[in-house]
């Protein structure tokens, strides 16, 4: 019994059972835009982050505002959530796609459903990630960055293959006036658009007419399990209520009256749909975005992280134990060592706190989305690094952390940053020491780059030409 | 049952045509750009967890998520009859806000559970302000519900004939 028509039968079942009002090519060219145009603003900001901390050799950035870093990371992490409501409403739309019959008509269609399945496959992977990501939970057997930085490349390709493919629906469908009859009824693409939709809006068309006794078509109906389930859903149960299937032909005023309730059932339906999605959206960003943007801090109820909860008043992502520098950072001979070729010159913590300080309101920006400005107090990298002869044209600074191990223990730091007035070699945060896990005795604060970057305890600083 | 005859070409002028091969061909190189990444920056020993939780997402989406939410409106459809269509569609927005929530954050919960790596991370009773939440949602679907059949009993009293709803 397991043929080729018993599968037509139990995917058509599947498609009319996934059939709804909210499902149809303008809904989910609405969702799309909006998807599109979320993930390209989420591809853009994570590149911004991906080259300030992997620089292209020719790469120079802004240092002003200083809040640049902390807009761009906090917009890629919320945007970010803000998707998981937008991709679920965008699968919902589309979701009987899946059962389409035949499966495959073209080679060229064989690609295109492969493709829409990498597509959707890598966007809730990225999604998932990302959002695990926010609190450091890493339950995959892979790299989180190098994967979500690779995902993401096969997300938007992927993303524009997809709209390659459906151009000619998404031009039909763009505006709501050419989408929806007078009566707010989704008007079917014609066959030459979409011939798996037109074909199956035909059958639905058929089964609704036999199951409302207009078009009694007993040599069609499906047999068995999969037969009973198909007019179980099929049949309006308004019909069956009032009118028993096939007893007598229900008179043209009454016929009348239930199309109007249906239209007007499918016009509620959207509202309803975009609304649930709207405010689902709305509501992740209200309750998650307060570890991003200051005006939602009061509604911080699902963020990651806290502002104002820490040591010296601000969150970490790197413990002092952690980076096992708990006896190095706390060593009464620590000095902090500026190179320069064949000059150096080792600052004590008594020396820097002896040299002129600075006070510099600067955000801590962190990859995960989270940032808070603190109030730090320091002495002035450039200052330091022009005891040694200062960062000439098209150098940089190399900078290296006590940490024994870790993926940012040595960092680089261009020149638009090394000679910034506000990049400070910090001693205090918010009128405190530097806690130790904020990376006493000394670390780097500068203008609008991650918080990977901002070096906590110093062990050197060389300048590079 | 008729099945309309498979068209062998596209519609639409040359410069559609133009611009989907372009959006193909652009979009392809975008795939494979992301394929060469990979190859670059993650060892091949860490393909096959990779494709595994690909594929895996994908399946619980279409296969878990989805039907269960198919299954529930279903239901709704056939059940909700007898419910005024207003009150249903504003219970059905509440129910979708609370569930988007619940997604979000049950995994936090979890990760909070399993212990994160400071203090300074996961700090809040997050299993609290998901029931918060969840209470709040419950009392606005609650309250415009009954404002929505409050307004309908007296416009139906005003107009008997008309409401059909």
């Amino acid at each position: 019994m397991w043929n080729a028509t018993g599968v037509h039968r139990l995917l058509h079942l599947l498609r009319s059972a996934a059939t709804s009002p909210t499902r149809n090519a303008r809904t989910s060219v609405v969702l799309g835009r909006l998807l599109g145009l979320a993930f390209v603003v989420c591809l853009g900001t994570g590149l911004y982050s991906h080259w300030l901390q992997e620089p292209l050799p020719w790469m120079t950035f802004a240092t002003r505002p200083v809040w640049l870093y902390q807009v761009t990371q906090g917009v890629h992490v919320t945007v970010g959530i803000a998707c998981v409501p937008l991709l679920l409403g965008k699968l919902h739309a589309v979701f009987p796609q899946l059962f389409q019959w035949p499966p495959v008509r073209t080679p060229l269609q064989l690609l295109e459903r492969a493709s829409i399945a990498l597509f959707v496959a890598s966007s809730i992977l990225q999604l998932v990630t990302g959002l695990l990501n926010t609190y450091q939970w890493y339950p995959w057997p892979f790299p989180f960055r190098q994967v979500h930085f690779a995902l993401s490349f096969v997300i938007v390709g992927s993303l524009v293959v997809h709209v390659g493919v459906k151009l000619p629906l998404i031009v039909r469908y763009w505006r709501a006036r050419d989408s929806y009859d007078a009566e707010g009824r989704f008007v079917e693409p014609d066959a030459a658009l979409d011939p798996a939709r037109a074909d199956f809006a035909a059958e639905v068309e058929l089964g609704r007419r036999r199951a409302t006794g207009r078009a009694p078509d007993p040599g069609h109906e499906a047999r068995g399990l999969v037969g009973r389930l198909q007019r179980w859903i099929d049949r309006d149960p308004d019909e069956v209520d009032e009118v028993p299937a096939g007893r007598r032909a229900p008179d043209a005023a009454a016929v009348a009256g239930r199309e109007a309730a249906t239209a007007r059932r499918e016009r509620v339906s959207r509202r309803v749909f975009f609304a649930a999605v709207g405010a689902a959206t709305g509501g992740v960003v209200l309750l998650t975005g307060g570890q991003s943007f200051t005006p939602l801090v009061p509604f911080n109820a699902f963020g990651a992280r806290v502002r104002g909860v820490g040591p010296n008043d601000l969150p970490i992502n790197r413990t002092a134990a952690a980076a096992r520098v708990l006896e190095t950072a706390m060593d009464p001979e620590w000095r902090l060592t500026v190179a320069n070729g064949a000059t150096s010159r080792a600052f004590s913590a008594d020396d820097l706190l002896a040299a002129t300080q600075v006070d510099a309101a600067l955000p801590i920006s962190c990859v995960e989305g989270w940032s808070q400005t603190g109030h730090w107090r320091g002495v002035r990298l450039v200052d330091l690094v022009d005891s040694v002869g200062g960062v000439p044209e098209g150098g940089r600074l190399r900078i290296t952390s006590l940490e024994e191990r870790g993926g940012y223990r040595v960092t680089e730091m261009g020149r638009e940053y090394a000679v910034d007035p506000l990049t400070l070699v910090a001693l205090e945060l918010n009128g405190e020491r530097l806690s130790i896990d904020h990376g006493y005795p000394a670390r780097v604060i500068a203008p609008g780059r991650p918080g990977v970057l901002q070096t906590k305890w110093l062990s050197t600083i060389e300048v590079l030409s | 049952m008729t099945v309309p005859t498979v068209p062998t070409s596209v519609p639409g002028g040359r410069a559609l045509r133009v611009a989907r091969l372009l959006l193909v061909l652009v979009g392809v190189a975008g795939i494979v750009l992301g394929a060469v990444v990979l190859v670059q920056d993650v060892s091949p020993t860490r393909y096959g967890g990779l494709l595994l939780w690909l594929a895996a997402s994908a399946v619980l989406h279409d296969a878990v998520l989805a039907p269960v939410v198919v299954a529930v409106s279903l239901l709704v459809r056939r059940r909700g009859r007898r419910v005024p269509l207003g009150a249903l569609a504003i219970a059905q927005v509440g129910v979708v806000v609370g569930v988007v929530l619940t997604l979000v954050v049950v995994p936090e919960i979890h990760a909070q559970r399993l212990g994160p790596r400071n203090d300074t991370v996961l700090p809040l009773d997050y299993g609290l302000h998901l029931a918060v939440a969840w209470a709040v949602v419950v009392a606005a679907t609650t309250v415009a519900v009954a404002g929505y059949l409050v307004v309908r009993a007296r416009r139906q009293k005003r107009r008997p004939s008309t409401d059909q709803a």
